[in-house]
């Protein structure tokens, strides 16, 4: 067994891409392997544009979709093989989901508090007052807290506060992973760097890794650890956050990079500085 | 239980607002034609053979004074309501001289029973398969029956209550293909009279829940394969809650309220639908007794076939908007 938290061994993921006339397959994920280290938590950002494969990634990180070729193992265990509620529910005690559009991450007919209540008692094995009190001590790390949100209905909540409790809630059953797809990016910038900061706060403190999959150059920069970039399925540049954004090698991640708006040059309607980088990433 | 109130008391009025427009609306239509009822029928009775001048003249004020229509037309409309609340429409002209509440009260256990099962048995059946095919969207047998309730989808009503007509009354002549019951048997609470008005049912009962089957199928299986993807089901299968469970408080649950909502606003279609198909049937409802009023002139017949049909199609809507808030949790806060 490795001392490996989570590592992700050429995984590939291929959708048959079935139609009238013909089939094709698509390759969605194409040999991806990193690996992080269980005793060394980490901000690891993936990166890329829609259709990169990076949420295609998460899904198989997640066991929401099994790989076609290779292997993901958490804790030395292949997750493709957690079957049945038991072993479904206690590697969920373990790798927490924090999805992108916070409205759709919450049953509209459920009360928020229940879903807290209940992820206390489901993971910890609280009730009642322990069971209030845990997720009152989760939401105030992301600046709720218990009385803010007690017999509220998501709808009644702002995009930003859903989002929170969302990660509260993550942060209930003490995962060793977050597993964050675009976390941010229904989020107002006013709060965006909060969260981004809180994850920061949540690796330091609690220990947490988190899987940063974002298409946010800047936010990526500010957090990460380490970063790897993937376009249509492939890693094409991977590293140390900084070293790789600093001094793209790799054309799409030099053009990935160039499309982010320059300060230098905001309002001469020029995206980044070489607009030739076009061709040759293509 | 302070916002449910509100919301009761608002359509308990949207209930009352639509029944007084409904039945003042046909009143005015059937009074403001040019056509005299009361002519038309001394015109009919003296068309064959001679009569005395001053006969027909008595028989027409007495005819007058019996149906009102010789008052000026507000004061005809006071009594008409005078007599709309204690559901009073005078006798009728074609069966003279029975009432026609006693013709509609004859009528209406046939229609009530017949729709309000039908409709609950398509609404349910509908719902539920629509949802296990959403869910489910691999299985084969749902796929199969998607197909089907989609290709009778779009057949009107009365071609499907003639198809099975001609399948089951001639082709297999298996079902009797009218009348509510057996003439035979006697009429009441015994075996036999159940079990002759079940079979009498199957054809007019399959043509309505053949027709509006489908639209719930289709509706409820695109809301759930909507729901489906939503991230809070996602979640809750990554936690390993069982499929029954994700289905039935998250999938179902969310994609019901619509659906309960649809039912109210397609009563009125399904009672239209009925009323064609009953005729198809020569069964003994509402539908049957409209028509046959309608064909005899009988003015007092349809306008009280009318009047009971809009009280009973909106106090079904009202029902369905007070059992709404038992789906949606959220209606009571707002």
């Amino acid at each position: 067994m490795s001392a490996d938290l989570l590592s992700v061994e050429r995984v590939t993921k291929v959708y048959a891409r079935g139609g009238l006339f013909g089939r094709g397959a698509f390759r969605a994920v194409d040999g991806v392997s990193f690996a992080l280290d269980a005793d060394r938590p980490e901000i690891f950002a993936i990166v890329g544009e829609s259709g990169s494969g990076k949420t295609t990634l998460s899904r198989m990180i997640l066991n929401l979709v099994a790989p076609t070729a290779g292997a993901i193992r958490f804790r030395g265990q292949d997750v493709a093989h957690i079957r049945g509620g038991r072993a479904r529910s206690a590697f969920m005690g373990a790798v927490q989901p924090i999805f992108q559009n916070p409205f759709e991450a919450f049953n509209p007919l459920k009360r928020i508090d229940r879903y807290l209540l209940m992820t206390a008692r489901r993971f910890r094995g609280a009730r009642g007052q322990e069971a209030e009190r845990l997720a009152d001590d989760a939401l105030r790390k992301v600046g709720l807290s218990f009385a803010e949100v007690r017999g509220r209905f998501p709808h009644e909540l702002s995009g930003g506060q859903l989002q929170r409790v969302a990660i509260a809630r993550a942060l209930i059953p003490g995962p060793a992973l977050l597993v964050a797809d675009e976390p941010v990016s229904m989020v107002d910038a006013s709060l965006r760097m909060a969260i981004v900061s809180l994850f920061r706060a949540l690796r330091d403190d609690l220990r947490v890794s988190i899987i940063y999959i974002t298409h946010d150059l800047a936010t990526a920069y500010y957090i990460s650890d380490r970063i790897i970039i993937m376009q249509k399925g492939k890693v094409v540049e991977s590293g140390d956050a900084r070293a790789v954004l600093d001094n793209p090698q790799h054309p799409y991640s030099i053009l990935l990079k160039e499309s982010v708006l320059s300060p230098d040059t905001i309002g001469e309607g020029i995206l980044g500085k070489r607009p030739p980088a076009t061709v040759d990433a293509r | 239980m302070h916002g449910y109130g509100i919301y009761l008391l608002k359509r308990f009025a949207q209930f009352v607002l639509v029944v007084f427009i409904g039945i003042s609306l046909t009143f005015f239509i059937t009074h403001l034609t040019p056509i005299d009822p009361v002519d038309r029928m001394v015109a009919g009775m003296t068309t064959f053979g001679q009569s005395d001048p001053e006969a027909v003249e008595a028989m027409r004020e007495a005819l007058r004074a019996l149906y009102g229509t010789g008052a000026p037309l507000l004061d005809q409309y006071f009594e008409y309501w005078g007599r709309m609340l204690v559901f009073d429409f005078g006798p009728s002209l074609s069966s003279f001289p029975t009432p026609v509440s006693q013709l509609i009260g004859r009528a209406l256990p046939w229609t009530f029973g017949l729709l309000a099962t039908c409709t609950l048995i398509a609404w349910v059946l509908g719902n539920l398969l629509g949802g296990l095919a959403g869910y489910y969207r691999n299985n084969l047998a749902l796929k199969t029956f998607g197909v089907v309730a989609m290709g009778f989808h779009p057949i009107p009503h009365y071609i499907i209550a003639f198809l099975l007509l001609i399948l089951f009354g001639y082709l297999w002549p298996i079902l009797p293909i009218s009348g509510g019951a057996s003439q035979q048997v006697e009429r009441g609470l015994n075996l036999p009279f159940v079990l002759s008005v079940l079979k009498h049912s199957v054809l007019p009962g399959l043509a309505i829940i053949l027709i509006s089957i489908g639209s719930w199928f289709m509706g409820m299986r695109a809301l759930v394969s909507n729901i489906v993807t939503e991230d809070y089901v996602v979640y809750a299968e990554l936690g390993g809650v069982s499929r029954r469970r994700i289905m039935r408080s998250y999938v179902m649950r969310n994609a019901i309220a619509p659906q309960v909502t649809g039912l109210a606003m397609s009563m009125s279609g399904f009672y239209n639908a009925a009323i064609i198909i009953e005729y198809v049937f020569s069964y003994p409802g509402l539908g049957r007794l409209l028509i046959a009023g309608v064909y005899a002139g009988d003015y007092g017949l349809v306008l009280g076939v009318t009047a009971i049909s809009i009280v009973a199609v909106s106090a079904a809507v009202f029902l369905i908007d007070v059992l709404y808030p038992l789906f949606d949790p959220r209606v009571q806060l707002s």
